[in-house]
């Protein structure tokens, strides 16, 4: 059994706190009271809560307690007082300026819509830690963001160290400048800036090394091993149909080989991306979540880059909850044309996808073609799924892989940003069945 | 020396601007207030004060409910030069205005009564209804002596306290009258041309 632990956990995840300021509790009993009596004499609050949203549309990522609590008030009548502590949670987990809502007519009669906006202080800065993994196997993975916004403009800089998602293993920073509201919130800009050092596993170096000899057959691995990395990736995201959304943009990347007299290789490609993602909760409590999304990287060497391919990646996410028990499915397929460089080539075995297996023993090169599902189980925070899913290349026969697994999953009362996570999952496998135990933040 | 004037010119700039601010929050007109004798009480009117205006009347169209505090005070000694003003009464209440976003239409309550309440009414209608019921004992009043009236009207604050069931809590009234004003809050005064209580009409 591979033992993982989670040092540091607990302190990175309190980085995440929304720390309140103290105050006399007979001040906000009497305070309670008050405000509870001003809410009954509101006239809207015979109306009951439709939905609740953002007004300008965009995804902020918020405790599961303050989804649960959205969830509560959709529904039920509209209480002032309620609506007000929603804002305040929202407030300090986004460390906004100001949280405020509106209520507007719903689509039914006695039906109210609630909509929140989020005013963020001019040049308020806010540091948080969106990822953070690690095990006894590969290191550990975490992400640091400081995102500072300027009125429409965000800036958001993250230090990352990621041994998880990709064949390749790396770190680096990634800088960002998103405007976020333009034509009345139905066009975002953005432009990012990525660079990173990259290192391998000995298993992917000897696989690349193997496909570069001459006897081999002719490799579909675009740029071998390269030692860093930079990429510049203006982008625009347009609204279709709140929420579906459409981003478009392009991706120069830049691939410095490890012997570092060897000419740079590039990488330039058009990155399309759609994408839906909607929840619904219904009067008895019940909540479904669907975030589905297709994107598109067509490398071209019409951008004067040195590699030509297109890689397609499809996924769905549907959740269903109710009561204290929940079902999600997921669904991932891809297929990548050409000679693609490793950042782009698929793999399976990582925190997120195939859990218990070993990316590496899969394929240490990652494939051309990827297909995954998945089912969890959940009731409370207690978490049983099972995962399917193959990597291969074109033309080579793909090979069904298997794994089981239980954990826990959920937020934990001081725990309130991005929920933890702790899975012990068994690939399925003939001969000795080795468990894995994955632990960390869920992002 | 030039930096020292414009820092001087810059800090004279600072302060016209601070108190055209506050002048801008509060109304002030020396007869836009006519009290009436009606049953034995002293009620006012004000034709052309509007307090369901500006950043009060945004937040009621988003929904909310916004409490404003009234205050009428009855003063004696009113257009007399140099004589003090005397308060002789004085009536102090919290009206709790919501706008139905579905009926577009307003309601108000009187806090110390929940059970007085107004329903489906315009924004005029709705100021006027909380006029309607604010007033003081005509017999409270001394008889022949030139008389003054004042109203007050501010937005409360939400950490303010309200007045509790027993009855209205004159004492935290007066307290949250006496205190200026904050930024945030709107605050309107409107006065009375000098009368006597037998000059008025109902």
């Amino acid at each position: 059994m591979k033992l993982v632990l989670i040092p540091a956990l607990a302190a990175c995840t309190l980085l995440g706190q929304s720390l309140t300021p103290a105050s006399n509790p007979a001040d906000e009993a009497s305070s309670s009271t008050d405000q509870e009596r001003a809410s009954d004499l509101n006239i809207n609050s015979r109306y009951t809560i439709e939905s609740i949203n953002f007004i300008d549309q965009r995804d902020y990522k918020l405790s599961t307690s303050a989804l649960e609590e959205i969830r509560h008030l959709i529904g039920a009548k509209v209480d002032t007082e309620a609506l007000n502590r929603l804002s305040q949670r929202i407030r300090a987990e986004l460390r906004a300026h100001e949280v405020t809502f509106k209520l507007t007519r719903g689509a039914e009669p006695e039906a109210v819509k609630v909509l929140i906006h989020v005013d963020r202080a001019a040049g308020a800065v806010e540091a948080s830690v969106p990822k953070f993994i690690y095990n006894s196997q590969s290191g550990f993975t975490g992400i640091g963001e400081v995102t500072s916004t300027l009125g429409s403009n965000a800036l958001t800089f993250q230090m990352v160290r990621d041994r998880d998602t990709l064949i390749e293993r790396f770190s680096g920073i990634q800088a960002k400048y998103d405007r976020l509201s333009l034509a009345g919130g139905r066009v975002r800009l953005g432009f990012e800036f990525d660079a990173y050092e990259d290192q391998y596993d000995p298993s992917t170096l000897a696989a690349l090394d193997s496909a570069s000899r001459p006897s081999s057959q002719s490799s579909n691995i675009g740029a071998g091993a390269y030692g860093s990395r930079l990429n510049y990736e203006p982008s625009a995201t347009f609204v279709l149909a709140a929420p579906l959304t459409f981003t478009v943009g392009l991706s120069f990347e830049e691939l410095s080989h490890l012997p570092s007299a060897a000419r740079p290789e590039s990488a330039n490609a058009v990155i399309n991306t759609l994408r839906y993602h909607q929840r619904w909760t219904g009067s008895g409590g019940n909540a479904q979540e669907l975030d589905a999304g297709y994107s598109l990287r067509a490398a071209t060497m019409h951008l004067g880059g040195d590699l030509a391919y297109t890689r397609h990646l499809a996924h769905a996410r549907y959740s269903y909850s109710w009561d204290a028990q929940s079902v999600a499915v997921s669904i991932v397929a891809g297929a990548i044309y050409g000679q693609a460089p490793l950042f782009e080539r698929f793999a399976l075995g990582d925190s997120a996808m195939l859990l218990g297996w070993n990316k590496y023993k899969l394929d240490p090169v990652g494939g051309n073609r990827l297909a995954y599902g998945s089912v969890t189980y959940g009731y409370r925070i207690m978490r049983v799924f099972y995962d399917t899913g193959s990597v291969w290349d074109q033309g080579k026969p793909p090979e069904a892989r298997q794994s089981i697994g239980v954990g826990v999953s959920s937020g934990l009362g001081v725990l309130e940003k991005g929920a933890f996570l702790l899975a012990l999952a068994f690939p399925l496998q003939d001969g000795h069945v080795i468990p894995v135990v994955i632990a960390g933040m869920n992002f | 020396m030039t930096t020292l004037f414009l820092n001087r010119a810059r800090k004279q700039a600072a302060l016209v601007l601070l108190l055209a601010m506050g002048l801008s929050a509060m109304t002030v007109s020396s007869s836009g207030l006519l009290p009436h004798h009606v049953s034995g009480e002293i009620r006012v009117t004000a034709p052309n004060l509007h307090f369901l205006t500006g950043r009060s009347l945004s937040r009621l169209h988003d929904g909310a409910a916004v409490p404003f505090d009234f205050q009428l005070t009855i003063f004696t000694g009113a257009g007399t030069t140099g004589g003090p003003n005397v308060v002789a009464a004085r009536a102090l209440e919290r009206f709790m205005v919501s706008y139905d976003v579905w009926e577009e239409k307003f309601s108000v309550v009187r806090v110390r009564d929940f059970r007085r309440s107004g329903m489906r009414l315009s924004a005029s209608s709705a100021e006027s209804w909380c006029l309607e019921n604010l007033f003081v004992p005509a017999a409270s009043l001394p008889a022949g002596q030139q008389l003054g009236a004042r109203l007050e009207i501010r937005t409360a604050e939400s950490k303010e306290p309200l007045p509790g069931d027993s009855g209205i809590n004159l004492a935290t009234l007066i307290e949250i009258f006496s205190r200026p004003s904050r930024p945030q809050q709107d605050r309107w005064s409107v006065e009375s041309a000098p009368f006597q209580l037998a000059g008025l009409k109902p």
